[in-house]
């Protein structure tokens, strides 16, 4: 399903990893999906080379994110949401439903 | 040996035209984004190194590449650097966009024979504007004011697309800065 939208099942997996995530680093990417960094940051090239991700420096981590900037951006979002309901509730849970809301230093889990 | 054309000592702007016009001649359209155009439209109050070269959706990024690497340009990651200018060269894929919507003027500015496409004064603020807008960019909404300053804005249209994309609150801050900034210059 990723591979016929996307060009590649993994592109399409760090996308909706983004959507889903807001922004994440490429160390996050390849250890939530256990792939080698090398493919995850040559993906991600691709991918901020052609204006679908954007990147910036946060301190020393470079953090990825869909550019809202593309002008196709809506539309691909609308694809990834999409994408999410074919995704089986154990994927879902496992990778992409982050807690995103803050939680409180010292407070128990 | 490729031919080194006379590019020491350009200034952006004119470094920007000649490369603009150099590749036109070659079969490549491009039209000029990002901070290049606040530097040209600013008179350099805000100074930019890179030149981000929209790519015509017929143009082929290759044919791009070897048009510069003809005229001694090296390819570095993503950039195209020559040894006589600080200056460097992104090509940007197309289509040429603001925020969600296509670009559909260009403006243009002669020199001599040769001429530079870049995006019109309003679009440049747009463009400014959508870094403001999304990544709370303080810089980038100081140089849509100083765009906006230096020569007359489409505000109907830039406030037009504010709304459309979804930033009319956000609109509003621009043009309250830009206010200040203009009663300031203003004063005597």
């Amino acid at each position: 399903m990723f591979k016929g939208l996307f060009g590649s099942d993994k592109r399409g997996k760090i996308l909706l990893y983004l959507y889903t995530h807001g922004e994440a680093y490429p160390t996050e990417i390849a250890t939530a999906f256990q792939w080698y960094l090398n493919t995850v940051q040559n993906q991600l090239q691709k991918l901020e080379g052609d204006r679908i991700v954007y990147s910036r420096l946060r301190g020393k981590i470079r953090l990825f994110g869909l550019d809202p900037r593309n002008p196709f951006s809506r539309e691909i979002k609308v694809i990834l949401e999409k994408m999410l309901d074919f995704v089986s509730e154990e994927e879902k849970k496992k990778l992409y439903r982050p807690r995103l809301r803050p939680r409180r230093s010292g407070k128990p889990l | 040996m490729p031919r080194t054309p006379a590019i020491k000592g350009l200034s952006l702007r004119n470094f920007a035209v000649f490369v603009s016009d150099y590749l036109r001649r070659n079969g490549v359209e491009t039209i000029l984004s990002g901070g290049a155009c606040v530097a040209i439209y600013t008179k350099n109050k805000y100074m930019s190194l890179d030149l981000d070269l929209v790519l015509a959706a017929s143009t082929d990024y290759q044919k791009a590449k070897e048009a510069l690497e003809a005229i001694g340009f090296l390819q570095k990651g993503r950039y195209f650097v020559h040894g006589d200018t600080r200056f460097f060269i992104d090509f940007v894929p197309p289509p040429a966009s603001i925020g969600e919507e296509p670009v559909k003027e260009v403006a243009e500015i002669k020199k001599g024979k040769k001429t530079l496409r870049l995006l019109s004064v309003t679009d440049c603020v747009k463009d400014r504007l959508a870094a403001f807008y999304h990544w709370e960019d303080r810089q980038a909404l100081e140089q849509a004011v100083l765009v906006a300053l230096a020569h007359p804005t489409g505000l109907k249209e830039v406030r037009r697309w504010s709304r459309a994309e979804g930033m009319i609150e956000k609109y509003g801050i621009f043009l309250k800065r830009l206010k200040t900034r203009s009663s300031r210059s203003r004063r005597p």
